[in-house]
């Protein structure tokens, strides 16, 4: 591995989240999108889709991952799959808020008219999100109604619907399970407390049209589109396209002022609702595109019929989830100690300046929430405050891993270095840490190799007579013969925390994949087990049902407490 | 041996012949001959060895309280090894050196010239003995450095040294700078955490802004291990996870690590 001097600062290039010269097995980010994602975080993403929509799908949600951002055209070229096959891959997809399409104005070659093409943005978060449905329904059953979560499961079951397709759905649902129908009333007071608590929201628009840079006179939609977590590229090749697919999310989505508007119409033409209004039809676009694509809102989604089209709102559910307090994180301990002062923080006494977090803090987190909630609403300091939380917590994560796989003496030296921030000369870390300095030297190296730490090489030349000290920087661990004299080598140490959190990140997706598959692969050994009625279960068969059953709690309690600290690194 | 007897023999004749007073002059003029044929033979020996003795001393004294081992004094001075031993030998023989265990290098030993103190760099510093660390001094004084902050609930680093120095609660006098390290030290374990006072409630008796340490809340990584998300589950910490693959010779179906944990009795 190539050490650099300090004073460098090392630019990626472009497509690239690890050039390889700089680490041996860091994952590489193959496509260039508003969003980088790591290896296995492609992979997890492609297995989601693949497990709730096909093979076929999760074949053009890989391209898109892989590729980037890409026209029908492209996309059925690199998947070598018919036309049709994409196509209904893309409107799947597209249902369920994987993908986004816009339009763009491309310059035709000599003599040509400029034409319109479509082309399509994977939203990877969305896909992630796929992972977590359960918390998100926990979440609305806890706050909100059975009712309430009855029409969110529909929700997330199928992407995105209108009101009447809600109502139609619950009909069916009651139908089947014999249950009580709810009335249209109801109905109607869930669906307006799920919009009022901001967890379903209006769908984007399907297919929103940006206009070339220099004609674009109307200011992108205040929403903040969210484009999840951009890495830090510093080519000017990667900011263009980022700003694109940025652009085109900010463009698809309502304005702020809509997003969560009901408006008096919205239940007036479902059957059974008093009204002999005509139901006041959301904007609908001008254009019908020659791929069976819905119709396009300006400025919202709406389905054939002219209906508003309603989705879960992830970001929120991002927001609660970020605010509340994980069990398992136990390091995540609020202590609300008004007379002490962290180390990091400022020195005024007044101030609740939290060094450790615990499940009370609730209260002062919820304070936040609720501070932070509208957008105009900007309380720094809290805010301040939570990042620094944050950082603890996957500061904490990190140092469990390194407690666990490398030991003590380790975990010692991996606090040290990443305290400190900075380069660390061997001796003093051996000294600091109370640890014979072979032993950290090895213990140092076996960090290095699996790229917890980065290592530069410091040599010393002198000769007794002068004392003339000259130093080399050296690339790696190659020998540099010095011109007689006596050389002696210094090894510095670092934790580079902005390389080392993304290769946490993609060992979390890839833990995360491991899992889902273990999962599979448990459930796929025991299908015969599950056919039997569980009457049926005695002796040798009823033990193995309770073998799997455990099997299956202990993984799926692991993914969803892995999520958490995949959220961690990757959503807060 | 011979020689004496073949002298003695001469001298009998000679006492015959000459008379007593030649007899004398001519014994006389016999052992000044004697002596002068012995000393080129013995002194030449004696003068290189004193001689490398000074050269090596003198390069020893140069290297002040860091010292050379007998390998680098070897290669400073080209001398041949056999003298360098013996010079070295002598000289701590006479005291005028000593042979102090590298912490670094468990094998060798460096030679400091006696009126200097052995550096930290050959020694390892006040917490190595013999060239090896005092773990059992150490984890000692970490237990009772936290039993103290347990006590007290919280408390600065001088006032865990003076509890120390008036209860005389070790056998070997700490100073000030060991104990400050050896709560660095906790705090990196994770055992302690450190603080700083507002004057107010506990910290009343602290002045403000002053560092003082209290004992890390229950559940802290260093006391519960393992307890992260990824550190509970074997690809978290798994030395092989770059190698796995779902397809692969390693995968999460064929996982041994995933079957024992899985079969682990929960």
């Amino acid at each position: 591995m190539p050490a650099f001097p300090p004073s460098q600062n090392f630019i990626p290039p472009v497509g690239l989240l690890f050039p390889s010269s700089l680490n041996r097995s860091k994952p590489e980010s193959t496509t260039i999108t508003a969003v980088m994602v790591s290896q296995h975080g492609i992979k997890l993403a492609v297995h989601l889709i693949s497990s709730y929509f096909g093979d076929v799908v999760s074949k053009v949600c890989e391209c898109l991952l892989r590729r980037g951002t890409l026209t029908l055209a492209q996309i059925v070229r690199f998947t070598e799959l018919r036309k049709q096959n994409v196509v209904n891959s893309l409107l799947v997809l597209g249902q369920h808020n994987c993908v986004q399409a816009f339009a763009i104005q491309q310059e035709g070659g000599f003599g040509e008219a400029p034409k319109i093409i479509t082309q399509y943005i994977v939203l990877f978060d969305n896909i992630i999100h796929h992972m977590r449905f359960p918390k998100f329904v926990t979440i609305v059953s806890e706050e909100l109604s059975k009712e309430c979560e009855e029409i969110f499961e529909g929700l997330l079951q199928h992407g995105r619907l209108s009101v009447n397709q809600l109502v139609d759905r619950h009909k069916q649902t009651s139908n089947q399970s014999g249950g009580l129908y709810t009335t249209l009333d109801a109905l109607q007071d869930s669906f307006n407390r799920l919009v009022n608590a901001r967890y379903v929201e209006r769908c984007p628009a399907h297919e929103p049209f940006l206009a070339p840079p220099g004609d674009d006179e109307t200011p992108a939609k205040k929403r903040g589109a969210k484009s999840a977590k951009v890495f830090d590229v510093s080519s000017q090749m990667a900011e263009a396209l980022e700003t694109i697919e940025q652009r085109a999310l900010a463009a698809a989505s309502p304005m702020a002022s809509m997003r969560f508007f009901i408006d008096a119409d919205t239940w007036t033409d479902v059957p059974g609702k008093n009204s002999g209004e005509n139901p006041t039809s959301a904007t609908v676009g001008e254009k019908r595109k020659q791929d069976s694509l819905e119709l396009n809102g300006d400025a919202w989604a709406t389905n054939k019929k002219k209906e508003v089209l309603w989705r879960v709102n992830f970001e929120e559910f991002v927001r609660r989830l970020r605010h509340k307090p994980p069990k398992h994180l136990f390091l995540i301990r609020y202590q609300r100690n008004k007379h002490s002062l962290g180390p990091d923080t400022g020195t005024q006494p007044s101030r609740n300046v939290r060094t450790r977090l615990d499940n009370g803090a609730g209260i002062v987190l919820s304070a936040i929430l609720e501070a932070t909630r509208s957008e105009e609403t900007k309380v720094k300091m809290e805010n301040s405050d939570l990042k620094n939380i944050i950082g603890m917590a996957q500061n904490q994560e990190v140092e469990s891993i390194v407690l666990k796989k490398y030991g003590r003496e380790a975990y010692r030296m991996f606090r040290l270095l990443s305290k400190a921030g900075r380069l660390v000369e061997t001796d003093q870390i051996s000294n600091t840490t109370f640890v014979e300095k072979k032993d950290a030297v090895k213990i140092l190296y076996q960090l290095w190799n699996d790229d917890y730490l980065q290592m530069e090489d410091l040599l010393t030349s002198w000769t007794p007579r002068n004392m003339r000290v000259e130093i080399f920087w050296l690339e790696g661990l190659r020998n540099v013969v010095t011109h007689g004299a006596r050389q002696s080598q210094f090894l510095l140490w670092k934790v580079n925390k902005s390389t080392l959190w993304v290769q946490v990140l993609d060992d979390m997706f890839h833990a995360a994949l491991n899992l889902k598959l273990r999962i599979a692969y448990e459930q796929e050994q025991e299908k015969e087990i599950m056919q039997i009625p569980r009457e049926k279960l005695v002796g040798d068969l009823e033990k193995r049902y309770k073998r799997f059953r455990k099997r299956r709690i202990v993984l799926e309690s692991s993914l969803m407490k892995l999520d958490d600290a995949l959220m961690l690194f990757h959503d807060f | 041996m011979l020689k004496m007897q073949i002298f003695c023999a001469l001298l009998v004749v000679f006492r015959e012949h000459l008379g007593n007073t030649l007899l004398v002059l001519l014994l006389m003029f016999t052992l000044i001959g004697m002596s002068k044929r012995k000393r080129p033979e013995t002194s030449s020996l004696a003068q290189s060895l004193v001689d490398a003795e000074r050269v090596i001393l003198k390069l020893i004294k140069s290297r002040e309280n860091v010292g050379l081992w007998k390998g680098d004094i070897k290669s400073e001075t080209r001398l041949p090894e056999n003298v360098v031993t013996k010079a070295l030998t002598s000289l701590q023989s006479k005291r005028l050196i000593k042979g102090v265990l590298s912490f670094q290098f468990k094998n060798r030993k460096h030679f400091i010239a006696a009126e200097f103190e052995p550096s930290k760099e050959v020694t390892g510093g006040s917490w190595y003995v013999d060239g090896n660390l005092d773990k059992h001094f150490i984890s000692s004084l970490k237990e009772l450095c936290f039993k103290i902050i347990q006590k007290h609930r919280v408390i600065t680093g001088e006032g865990v040294h003076d509890f120390i120095k008036r209860v005389k609660a070790t056998t070997v006098e700490c100073t000030s700078q060991q104990i400050s390290e050896i709560l660095k030290s906790m705090v990196l374990d994770n055992q302690i955490i450190e603080v700083k006072s507002t004057g107010l409630a506990e910290y009343h008796s602290i002045p403000l802004g002053k560092v003082c340490y209290r004992c890390a809340p229950v559940g802290a990584v260093a006391q519960d291990t393992g307890a992260g998300a990824m550190a509970s589950i074997p690809c978290g910490v798994c030395p092989r996870i770059r190698q796995c693959t779902p397809d692969g010779k390693i995968s999460p179906s064929s996982c041994i690590y995933f079957k024992k944990w899985l079969d682990f009795d929960f």
